[in-house]
């Protein structure tokens, strides 16, 4: 400190000389306003040039103040810029090609694509419009290599399920890092309102996706490795709008509509058929037990005149989406600031939930002098979400609309809600559900960031995410759940809190021509805090009295658990000659989780490119206009989505009894837990040809995840069901091809098409022994070493008997009987390969835009013909049309066995207790269905006003558009649709189909101006 | 100077001490070494005992002691109820999942507390006070395992609490013997241990320890035992049959009737009437009183006031005996002194002793209002206190062991196939444990 002030003070004295000498600074920057880094400032006609330093800032000794500025970067249009007397500005180049020449936010650091070692993929927020979904995260499907996206349901503001690169692990987090403006961003489900097992929502629905400037996808070891134990799902980096110094004030406005309806809808077997059924079961049953079949009372003595009533058309409606965006962005000399405000609001397909969402941003840099520079982000946002069951819960809407049978009337004779079996009933539900969240999320950075030396910049960051969830759920007496207890309430109150301190000191310098060096050192200091409270309330005086606190019983808990995590880091990069580029960094962190010995974690890593296009011998081809090979490998850490503090022995408080409080055993204690390790080897190419008309970009990786943070199932004598423990691996292994191709660029007619595709490939390299688990304890899920995970074991039916009508199984162990012995793995829910297809064109002010996404190889299980193919065994439980397509008499071929409830013998294979009952107990692989897809995600259709009417209104841009989401689905599943996940509260039980709501189809206008 | 810049950095971000900063433990929970230290830790890690009988007895072991005899049928959608009531259990059951690993949770705590308590050295916790912990933990752990053998044979016995997983391995299943064996040793303990008072029914008592020992010894056919213990039972003064026969499941709970049952409260909830339940009044129905059973109760020549059980009428008729459904306050019924009079009626009977045997069961008719039982051949006493089991305790875990023990269950219920007379071991189980060894025909 002491020899840097004496420095600072030499530096004040000089500013007033330079001036005198016509001293001018300025700053080189995208159109997105992210500096341009090494670009080239020469003063046209003379040797004085300047290369722009890690935050695309220059300084120039100008021969006089009418001079002209030659400034180019490769990949950018070079211009040229009067100076006209000014002492700063700030110069914006145009891209010259969309391929290999951006700018790339990588791990705390902004750098030229063409020095980038490791696999990144950026994605404007341009291209994220389009697509009627609340969160940005959800809108990058399709549109990325190496990402998979998959909305679990078609509830607005949903949850989904997305994964960089794969599983990388099984009982921790599988989710990415997420940085918004350099803020670690919780990613946690905050709701608590049980509907089902099913991720509820999407956290990031919280961030409005038109508030996104950029958004960079860091995938291999090089670029994650410096997020250290936080990067090994991959790290989401995600830039909203600034404004650009000297611009005047930029006032945009967007306006849409949308309707969207249910492509399919339920479907359900009429009184008659149901009637029909039943008795051929009670006939069939009767059979099998050696009773003679005319002597049994039938169910139904005349199925026909059974009456048919409706309950699914009650659930869907057209809903409707509303979207209002509204933002201002510009700068003066020294300031620029980004302010946005916007409404969503969505409702579901299904009734009654919707989703409604209000945001505020307001980004806004100070250059306080020319050395320090200040700034913020700040993010407010609130949600309201009409929350409704659905999924595994019998008393959901979904499931009390499919599951009575048809013939049973909605209401009794005396007008009040009829109910069978566990199911409530859907139309009490639809009406009287009080289920509401309100979320308040703050997401704020402040920095200030100081140019100590031209090379030598220090950032210092403090940054915040608060998320706050406020349920209130009432039960009155109309509905199931609050009949018995004279109304129910309910009150959750839900805190995360995540606190971050960085520093960043960042070393930029080159020499000469040939040598570019850059290294940052820094630190992490990162608390979260989660804290809850729970209030609930039962017995009320009359359905108009909701509040806990006059409830006729009350109780209350809380809850509270704090995480820490210390960090150091550094990284280093050299490029010589804008041929070779060398990257190599290291991070430490220690977790609060681990135990006092195993908390540090080391993750270094280092990556190679070699950009050939600059190499003679590639020129002289004349072949590529770009060509890069890059290498990297690299280790990053996992121990998100374990408890925090799940390293120690505990005793749980809670185990009361005669209202005296007790403790009871509930961790087995493991001072050997320590971090979850995912080494990834990268090697990649990109290049372009045909004069940049066709990009490619193609990765390899090989990722293995060790020491995996994983929940063996221990044997339950032990009083424990299962211990953290590092044991297990994964692999990941895939490959990534991009394309993006310029096919028409005429005057008035231009195309280009983006295709991406990706292949992975899951394979459990360890585990200590098979985990089962899914479907509502029904093990259908298995962990198993040398599969992959989220694999499905089912009994393998290989046929239905022509003669007898029952179902045969494959017996695995050739024991001539059927025991849980025989069940086996007979599909994955992972696809082989998932990809997108986008083409763009605009013809004069027309512009048109489609997205097809596809997804091959993944199974589903369908929840929904596993209860409502069931053969008769469930009496209070309805059929699908699937069951009519039973066996009925000897010759008839096909894969659904003969009606009966007969429970003897369950060991025998081709015997009649197996069909649906028995050992097999219904889980047949004959449920287990495709679902591979392509899909017409998105398709819009936009016109431009042009300018000469725009600028008459004194407007500046003006576009009308329409667009539709899932116009068009192509697959072999027969559910209702194939993008669909009713498990997804547990990463390990993905490709469920069972009472979901299923993704809409939208249509939506909109009109766009810009003042 | 980038060193000193170091040092700033650091020094920005305020840390004095990294370790401290990162030492962080719940606020909820206790350090498993200071989980039973002194007075305060032993009386909580008790009542948590308790608390996982409770886990294991408010719903799921009842369920598996009716359904999948004749006395319960299944009435709803999940699976693992209709696998009970056809008696195809699959190793991934819900139910006997949820029973199997509760019980060894009850059996872990006990095995802590006889472990620690003992070298607690705590003024305020005298010996009086440290004997009657143990003599708990020692009568949950015999419960434990009784529960454990007459739904799954002789199992893998745990006596000391789990600190390494390594400690589990080599433990084979014991047979059902040994298991007995074990439950008999702590019985012994408990009773030695255990106070006994006047009015208390929802912790152990000396009393409640003979009564389980009573009905250990009618399960391994000792009768002279099963009679000597039960009339311990019968002759204290504390206990007695409730009139009319609905009391003792009518709040206020506690009644002299009961010998053990687990109390709950709002605070501590039992919902298992939402089984039993229609769903026209807030419940799943999935448990529903069999046309047999709902026949038997409502005449008055053998239910008589038992009648008191159902509710409902013709298709709609519900099983009440967990009834508290605004509250959901209902005990968990373990041992009432009606099931002592049984035990030695039937041991009696055994025993030849005819005429003090049909004296005991007039006793329970008596007090249901039902006419005295008056057959003569040892046969025919047996059949009628088998009988009469069935409908005294027609939704309370007894049933399916009562035929299960005496040989009956494929007479009466068709379940011929004898590997289906216990349950499953949990498929997890199976998987992760290379010692268990999984019952036949599973």
């Amino acid at each position: 400190m002491n020899r840097i002030l004496p420095l600072l003070f030499l530096w004040l004295l000089a500013a007033p000389l330079w001036a005198q000498q016509f001293a001018l600074r300025g700053k080189v920057t995208t159109r997105e306003n992210e500096p341009l880094v090494g670009a080239t400032v020469r003063v046209k006609g003379t040797q004085t040039a300047a290369l722009t330093d890690g935050y695309g800032g220059f300084r120039l000794q100008l021969p006089g103040p009418g001079s002209v500025l030659q400034v180019s970067y490769v990949g950018f249009s070079t211009v040229e810029v009067e100076v006209g007397g000014r002492t700063s500005l700030t110069i914006v180049l145009e891209t010259d090609s969309k391929v290999l020449n951006d700018v790339v936010i990588t791990g705390y650091s902004v750098q030229n694509r063409k020095d980038i070692v490791g696999s990144v993929t950026r994605i404007s927020g341009e291209d994220l419009k389009g697509t009627p979904a609340a969160s940005f995260n959800q809108l990058l499907q399709g549109k990325a290599t190496g990402v998979q996206v998959t909305s679990n349901s078609g509830v607005p503001g949903g949850g989904i399920t997305f994964r960089v690169r794969g599983n990388n692990s099984i009982n921790a987090s599988v989710d990415p890092l997420y940085v918004i403006d350099g803020v670690f961003v919780s990613n946690t489900e905050p709701i608590r309102t049980s509907i089902g097992n099913q991720q509820q929502s999407n956290p990031l629905a919280d961030i409005n996706p038109a508030d996104i400037e950029s958004i960079q996808i860091l995938k291999d070891a090089n670029a994650t490795a410096i997020y250290g134990s936080l990067g090994a799902n991959g790290v989401v980096i995600v830039t909203t709008k600034r404004g650009s110094l000297n611009t005047k004030a930029r006032i945009t406005a967007n306006i849409s509509h949308g309707w969207s309806d249910a492509v399919k809808k339920f479907r359900a077997t009429t009184g008659p058929e149901t009637g029909t059924l039943v008795n051929e079961a009670a006939v069939n049953t009767a059979i099998d037990r050696g009773v003679d079949p005319s002597t049994i009372t039938l169910p139904f003595a005349d199925p026909s005149k059974l009456p048919t009533y409706d309950r699914i058309s009650d659930l869907f409606r057209v809903a409707g989406t509303s979207s209002y965006d509204l933002s201002a962005q510009g700068g003066t000399a020294r300031s620029t600031y980004f302010a946005g405000f916007s409404y969503l609001k969505q409702e579901s397909i299904v009734k009654p939930s919707d989703f409604e969402r209000y945001t505020v941003r307001f980004n806004y840099d100070n250059h306080l002098s020319d050395k320090v520079k200040l700034g913020n982000s700040l993010n407010i946002t609130r949600t309201y979400r009409n929350v409704s069951s659905n999924d595994n819960n019998p008393t959901g809407v979904i499931n009390s609309a499919i599951f009575p049978r048809s013939y049973l009337p909605v209401f009794n004779d005396d007008g009040t809600y009829a109910r069978s079996g566990s199911f409530d009933n859907h139309l009490a539900l639809i009406r009287n559900l009080n289920n509401n969240a309100v979320g308040w999320r703050t997401i704020a950075n402040l920095y200030a960031e100081w140019a100590i030396l031209p090379e030598l910049t220090l950032k210092s960051s403090w940054s915040l995410d608060n998320s706050d969830m406020y349920e209130n759920n009432y039960s009155n007496t109309l509905i199931s759940a609050g009949i018995a207890t004279k109304g129910s309430a309910a009150s959750y109150e839900t805190k995360n809190l995540i606190l971050t301190n960085e520093q960043i000191l960042t070393w930029r310098k080159s020499f000469g021509e040939k040598h570019r060096l850059h290294a940052l050192v820094g630190n992490t200091v990162n608390s979260v805090i989660q804290e809850s409270t729970t209030a609930t309330g039962q017995g009320f005086a009359t359905n108009n009295l909701t509040s806990i606190s006059v409830a006729a019983t009350t109780l209350g808990s809380s809850s509270r658990a704090v995480a820490r995590l210390v960090s150091f880091f550094g990284k280093a990069g050299y490029t010589f000659d804008n041929r070779f580029t060398l990257d190599v960094s290291l991070r430490a962190d220690a977790s609060s989780k681990f135990g006092a010995d195993r908390r540090w974690g080391y993750f270094p890593s280092a990556g190679v490119a070699w950009n050939a296009s600059n190499e003679s011998f590639v020129k002289d081809l004349g072949v590529f206009n770009e060509l890069k090979f890059r290498a990297s490998i690299g280790l990053s850490g996992n121990q998100n989505g374990i408890g925090s503090y799940a390293a120690q022995g505990l005793w749980s408080s809670g185990s009361n009894y005669l209202e005296t409080a007790g403790t009871s055993p509930s961790q087995l204690e493991n001072r050997l837990l320590t971090w979850e390790t995912t080494r990834q080897v990268d090697i990649g190419t990109e290049f372009s040809i045909l004069n940049n008309r066709l990009g490619v970009t193609v990765d390899y990786y090989n990722k293995y995840t060790y020491d995996l943070l994983l929940n063996v199932p221990v044997p339950s004598r032990s009083g424990f069901t299962t211990y953290l423990q590092n044991f297990g691996a994964v692999r990941n292994k895939g490959v990534e091809i991009a394309l993006h191709s310029r096919n028409i660029e005429g005057r008035n007619f231009r195309w280009s098409t983006d295709f991406n595709i990706s292949f992975n490939r899951n394979k459990i390299e360890k585990l200590a022994s098979d985990i089962a688990l899914g479907a509502s304890g029904r093990n259908i899920s298995i962990l198993r070493q040398g599969y992959a995970v989220n694999s499905f074991q089912l009994y393998k039916q290989l046929y239905v008997d022509p003669q007898t009508g029952n179902a045969v199984y494959e017996d695995v162990n050739k024991d001539g009987i059927l025991t849980s012995a025989d069940r086996q793995i007979v599909g994955n829910a992972l696809p082989r390969f998932t990809g997108g297809l986008t083409n763009t064109l605009s013809y004069k002010q027309f512009d048109l835009n489609f997205l097809f996404y596809f997804q091959e190889g993944n199974k589903i299980m369908s929840m929904h013909d596993f209860f409502l193919v069931h053969g008769g065994t469930q009496n209070f439980i309805g059929f699908i049309p699937r069951q009519l397509e039973r066996w009925q008499k000897p010759g008839d071929v096909t894969d659904i066995p003969r009606l009966t409830t007969y429970s003897g013998a369950p060991t025998v294979n081709g015997g009649p207790s197996n069909n649906y009952g028995g050992n097999v107990a219904n889980q047949s692989s004959r449920y287990l269905l495709d679902g591979s897809f392509i899909r017409l995600r998105n398709v819009s259709l936009g016109y431009t006003v042009p300018q000469s009417i725009v600028k008459r209104a004194g407007l500046t841009n003006v576009r009308a558009y329409v667009q539709a989401a899932n116009l068009l689905t192509f697959t072999r599943f027969t559910g209702l649709d194939p993008e669909v996940s009713s498990q997804s509260n547990s990463q390990n039980t993905a490709g469920y189909d069972w009472a979901t709501v299923p993704q809409p189809r939208t249509v939506q206008v909109g009109v766009s101006v810009t003042l | 100077m980038k060193q000193k810049l170091l040092t700033l950095l650091v020094a920005l971000t305020g840390l004095t001490s990294c370790d401290k900063y990162l030492e962080e433990s719940p606020n909820n929970a206790l350090p498993t070494a200071s989980a039973i230290i002194d007075a305060g830790t032993a009386r909580a890690a008790i009542i948590g005992a308790y608390s996982r009988v409770q886990g294991y007895y408010a719903s799921s072991y009842p369920t598996l002691g009716t359904m999948p005899a004749d006395n319960v049928i299944f009435n709803g959608t999940l699976s693992q109820y209709l696998q009970l009531d056809q008696n195809a259990v699959t190793p991934d059951n819900a139910v006997t999942l949820d029973v199997y690993q509760g019980i060894y949770r009850v059996i872990n705590s006990a095995n802590s507390i006889i472990a620690y308590v003992p070298g607690i050295q705590d003024p305020n916790l005298g010996s009086t006070e440290k004997n009657t912990i143990l003599g708990e933990a020692y009568f949950l752990r015999a419960l434990g395992y009784f529960d454990l053998a007459r739904g799954w044979g002789g199992v893998q016995l745990q006596l000391k609490p789990t600190a390494d997983l390594a400690d589990l391995k080599g433990i084979k299943r014991s047979t059902l013997d040994a298991t007995y064996d074990q439950v008999l040793a702590d019985l012994v303990k408990a009773e030695e241990l255990l106070p006994e008072d006047a009015t208390t029914r929802n912790r152990a008592q000396k009393s409640i320890a003979r009564a389980l020992r009573a009905r250990l010894h009618l399960y391994r056919g000792q009768w002279a035992d099963a009679e000597a213990y039960a009339t311990q039972v019968i002759g204290n003064t504390k206990y007695e049959l409730v009139k009319p026969f609905k009391n003792f499941f009518t709040s206020p709970f506690l009644t002299k009737e009961s010998v053990f049952e687990l109390t709950y409260s709002t605070n501590n909830r039992n919902s298992y009437w939402n089984l039993w339940y229609p769903s026209s009044l807030g419940g799943q129905y999935t448990l529903k009183p069999s046309a047999s059973v709902t026949q038997k109760l409502n005449d008055p020549a053998i239910g008589g006031s038992r009648s008191t059980l159902l509710a409902g009428t013709g298709s709609n008729v519900y099983g009440v005996l967990y009834n508290t459904s605004a509250t959901s306050t209902d005990p968990s019924y373990l041992i009432r002194i009606a099931e002592l009079y049984l035990i030695r009626a039937e041991a009696r009977a055994q025993q030849n002793k005819l005429t003090a045997a049909v004296a005991d069961l007039n006793v329970i008719r008596a007090r249901a209002d039902v006419a005295a039982f008056s057959g003569a051949t040892q046969a025919a006493v047996l059949q009628a206190i088998e009988d009469e089991n069935s409908v005294e305790f027609a939704f309370e875990a007894h049933r399916w062991f009562d035929l299960t023990r005496t040989g009956r269950a494929g007479a009466v219920l068709g379940v011929t196939d004898r590997n289906y007379w216990v349950f499953p071991f949990p498929y997890q189980d199976v998987l992760s444990d290379p010692d268990l060894e999984q019952n036949p025909g599973y």
